[in-house]
């Protein structure tokens, strides 16, 4: 039973899986005994009211915190054993709170999606610099290479992060809460542009939203998280009153926005 | 001003002072960003009870400086990383912990007086060939530290989680930082003096921030500043019998208000 479970495994390794994942703060369960199963070449958002443990449940996922209990796979590994981070690209809730006053371009930022792999008094490859001109040229930013990145618009910061999770040409990219501060037309673009990146280089997609309704369409599952995972199969069934209702914790319905 | 080179003390005084200077710019650029600025100030009196214990017990003030410093560092580190304690109030401590138990062991050591005055405020006078000695050496091994983890430094203090999500070991990295900034410290008490080595770290950097470039520029122009001001410091410390922390402190602040004035009028 042990060794033909490995030998699946090995040609269908989940990116991340949590096993009873567990984590309490304060006598709070933030995350609830969740276990879940991202898939390579999925295309998940993460929904749920604030304070449920959607931003909580990634930081465990990347080893910003200590789980109480509970397992973490990344890539089929325990994530104490994992150390292939070039493969996983994070974008955290932030773009409006960075310093907007702190010296870096654009180029000065993307190029730090490539210094893990590099180490000490190591330069810059020639691999390097293709990464790094390809992230810009995917995300669009490689005419703002030399601004300083205080002096950009929220959705053009936006795009730099990205673009410098990018250059680690990862396997995954996570993103907590990517459109805040972003202008709606900025909002448009980004979702297309993920939904090329996931469709054409097989990048799998794990990211927190409120806007549920806008990229229905897009995503292939909806994860729905309030302390623990609530059941939400298909985005369509997520969509439903009753679902909103369980997730939200109050009477929900649906409103639809036109863009 | 030809003239000063023909003594040794100012040659050795212009070598400490330069290489200081370069070790405080680099170094500064990356505390200022990180937010540590307050912490050159508690580690610059944690190595002046390093400095007390050598006069007390008659051995090398700079070496048990640095120690004390280091674990000064090591000890506000493990508490900000492992702890996540890190204020304005736990350096405040620290800092006036520090002073009156300096002040102690001086008095108890009964040199109140100009050997401690130069360790506050930097001599020229007072470099030696054995500071120069281990400056060189400390200095090296600093300087390989600073560029060689130079892009990791960077990394950390624009962002450190992502830097540790990206597989940058950011805790080992942190302690290795701040193990470099007390050993720089301690090392600058000589030229600059305990009560003004914060300012050389920083206020370059905060001049150089305000002609508002990319990291690389700014830590640049930080360095010509820093060492400029050295060598202006030095050389009015000669000419006019002054303590060398002051005159060099109060260029870069010349610099500062120059930066500042120059680059609103660009705006």
């Amino acid at each position: 039973m042990h060794w033909s479970v490995k030998i699946t495994m090995k040609f269908n390794v989940p990116i991340f899986e949590t096993k009873f994942l567990h984590f309490v703060r304060q006598n709070q369960n933030i995350v609830n005994k969740v276990s879940l199963r991202i898939n390579r070449g999925d295309y998940t958002a993460i929904i749920g009211p604030n304070g449920g443990g959607k931003t909580t449940l990634i930081r465990l996922l990347l080893g910003l915190e200590k789980p109480t209990s509970g397992d973490i796979l990344l890539f089929g590994l325990p994530l104490k054993k994992f150390n292939s981070w070039d493969k996983i690209g994070f974008v955290p809730q932030r773009v409006t709170q960075i310093d907007l006053n702190f010296p870096a371009t654009v180029i000065e930022v993307v190029k730090m999606g490539r210094i893990a792999k590099r180490g000490f008094f190591k330069k810059e490859s020639p691999e390097d610099l293709q990464a790094i001109e390809d992230a810009m040229k995917k995300m669009n930013v490689t005419y703002l290479k030399d601004k300083l990145i205080g002096d950009l618009s929220g959705g053009q910061r936006q795009r730099v992060m990205i673009a410098r999770a990018l250059a680690s040409k990862p396997e995954v990219i996570i993103l907590d809460e990517p459109n805040t501060g972003v202008d709606a037309v900025s909002q448009q673009r980004f979702y297309s542009l993920l939904k090329e990146l996931n469709e054409k280089e097989k990048l799998t997609i794990l990211f927190i939203t409120h806007d549920i309704g806008v990229i229905a369409n897009d995503i292939d599952s909806i994860l729905c998280i309030n302390q623990g995972l609530l059941s939400c199969n298909s985005p369509h069934e997520a969509m439903s009153c009753s679902s909103m209702s369980k997730l939200y914790g109050i009477d929900a319905h649906i409103m639809h926005h036109h863009h | 001003m030809i003239e000063m080179f023909q003594y040794d003390f100012i040659i050795r005084a212009f070598i400490a002072g330069i290489t200081i200077a370069i070790l405080a710019a680099i170094s500064g650029s990356f505390i200022v960003l990180k937010r540590y600025s307050i912490l050159t100030e508690t580690l610059a009196h944690s190595a002046l009870v390093g400095v007390a214990l050598g006069i007390l017990l008659g051995t090398a003030p700079l070496l048990i400086a640095v120690f004390t410093a280091l674990l000064s560092a090591w000890l506000i580190e493990y508490l900000r990383s492992f702890h996540n304690l890190y204020s304005d109030s736990i350096l405040a401590i620290f800092l006036s912990a520090s002073l009156a138990i300096a002040i102690i062991i001086v008095s108890l050591a009964g040199e109140f007086n100009s050997s401690l005055f130069s360790y506050l405020f930097g001599s020229i006078l007072s470099v030696t060939t054995e500071d120069l000695i281990m400056l060189a050496l400390f200095g090296i091994i600093s300087l390989s530290v600073l560029l060689g983890f130079f892009k990791e430094f960077y990394f950390i203090a624009f962002d450190e989680e992502v830097a540790q999500t990206s597989g940058i070991k950011v805790k080992l990295l942190n302690f290795l930082f701040i193990t470099i900034v007390a050993i720089i410290i301690a090392l600058s008490i000589r030229i600059v003096g305990t009560l003004l080595i914060g300012a050389l770290m920083v206020i370059p950097t905060i001049s150089a921030l305000q002609f508002k470039r990319g990291f690389l520029e700014t830590m640049i122009i930080a360095l010509i500043i820093s060492v400029i001001s050295v060598i202006i410091g030095i050389t009015l410390s000669y000419h006019f019998s002054l303590p060398s922390g002051a005159t060099i402190v109060l260029t870069i602040l010349l610099f500062f208000i120059t930066s500042l004035v120059t680059n609103r009028k660009l705006r």
